[in-house]
């Protein structure tokens, strides 16, 4: 299956999402076997002020959380606003959408079907993981970063 | 017959307000009551009640030059009393916003004297000397050019002008400098301008409601306001100086 296109899908909420609602929605997803790979996108927000005259200041921010998905925590370096996702099969968009209306209440939201996630090797993939890299964690974590992406096994 | 301005067209509630806000004979209305000494925590130049520095002796000091422009300008206090200079910027959220970025400075320029103001795409930064740009900010804060949720006080990462809203309806800030107050509904400022925590809360007032807010905005937004292409008056305007130009570029002779 090594040149199988999964299908991948977008959650486009109307408003910036806070740790709790994206806890909820997580949970909902994550216990579906048809969802192979999550990506949560947004706007970073750092530890310690990054520039400025206060740099280096520590950077309390209430959506700056640890949340916890099927047991696993994860701590949160952004303000989620899109939700990437890719699937097994196209089986489980229903199920997603029923997801997505179950918690998003008080706005609206849009599934987007597409291509979003990194399908080859970028150069600073290469210099991080050598040739031999796993398809799988590609396009998860910044290669910059030292951070690794979370692994759910709850439900395999 | 004297010159009248115009300030700028359009049949939209959208121009009228950008018209009312740089109109220096419209009085700003005034909706909320932040004291001196919390401007000036929130600008985090100087600590509230100590002297102002100064960047060079007073005017009466030093001696002035000669010089006729000098005889015909009268100084601010600022400049008066040999202040620094200092700055206020804000970030304006496209979401129905009050103010934006453009309109701030020409209000600025029409408004207050001594004024430096600088227009960058989602913020705006004002600096004159810190007398004056305390009492400038002052009336930018307190009347309907400002609310607690759609325009933030940020000196450094400004960023969220472009962004969705959070899911409490206040503009994205990665330092949190103001938060919303759950049981009260008060936007409070925890960090002064540039990011550094303050030692007391400063209590900005309650957003105002998407009613308000439609009604007062500056920006044309399709989606959450009113379309620019609704504004039959600015769309002509622009239109005509886009022709014009177009046509100047390719030198045409009578």
């Amino acid at each position: 299956m090594k040149d199988a296109i999964y299908p991948q899908v977008r959650v486009a909420p109307e408003r910036l999402l806070n740790p709790e609602t994206v806890e909820q929605l997580l949970n909902r997803l994550a216990a579906n076997p048809g969802i192979r790979r999550i990506l949560l996108k947004g706007q970073s927000i750092p530890a310690t002020v990054p520039y400025g005259p206060a740099r280096g200041a520590v950077n309390p921010h209430s959506r700056r959380q640890t949340i916890r998905v099927l047991g696993e925590e994860i701590q949160l370096h952004t303000h989620v606003g899109m939700i990437d996702m890719e699937l097994e099969t196209d089986e489980v968009l229903p199920a997603i959408r029923a997801a997505c209306e179950e918690v998003f209440t008080k706005f609206t939201f849009r599934i987007q079907q597409g291509r979003f996630m990194k399908t080859k090797p970028t150069v600073s993939d290469y210099a991080k993981y050598g040739p031999n890299a796993d398809e799988i964690l590609l396009g998860l974590v910044d290669p910059k970063s030292r951070k690794g992406p979370v692994i759910l096994q709850g439900y395999r | 017959m004297a010159y009248k301005p115009q300030y700028g067209p359009g049949s939209t509630v959208v121009a009228e307000n950008r018209r009312k806000y740089m109109n220096p004979g419209y009085k700003l209305e005034t909706i909320r009551d932040v004291t001196d000494e919390d401007i000036v925590l929130v600008m985090g130049h100087r600590a509230p009640g100590s002297a102002y520095p100064t960047a060079h002796p007073p005017l009466a000091e030093q001696g002035e030059p000669d010089c006729p422009i000098r005889k015909i300008v009268t100084p601010t206090e600022g400049a008066k009393a040999g202040d620094r200079v200092r700055y206020i910027q804000f970030a304006d959220s496209m979401y129905n916003a009050p103010s934006q970025p453009y309109l701030r400075s020409y209000l600025e320029a029409y408004r207050f004297r001594g004024v430096d103001p600088g227009t960058l795409s989602g913020r705006q930064i004002v600096e004159c000397r810190e007398r004056d740009l305390e009492k400038y900010a002052k009336e930018l804060v307190n009347t309907e050019l400002f609310d607690p949720a759609r325009v933030g006080i940020r000196g450094a990462t400004v960023h969220g002008h472009s962004l969705r809203l959070d899911e409490d309806g206040m503009m994205f800030d990665m330092l949190q400098r103001c938060v919303l107050d759950k049981k009260d509904g008060v936007v409070k400022y925890v960090k002064n301008q540039i990011g550094e925590a303050l030692d007391r809360e400063v209590k900005v007032g309650k957003p105002m409601d998407e009613k308000w807010l439609k009604a007062h905005t500056t920006i044309y937004h399709a989606v959450v306001g009113t379309a620019y292409r609704d504004d039959a008056e600015a769309l002509e305007y622009i239109q005509r100086i886009h022709a014009l130009r177009t046509k100047y570029g390719f030198m045409p002779k009578e």
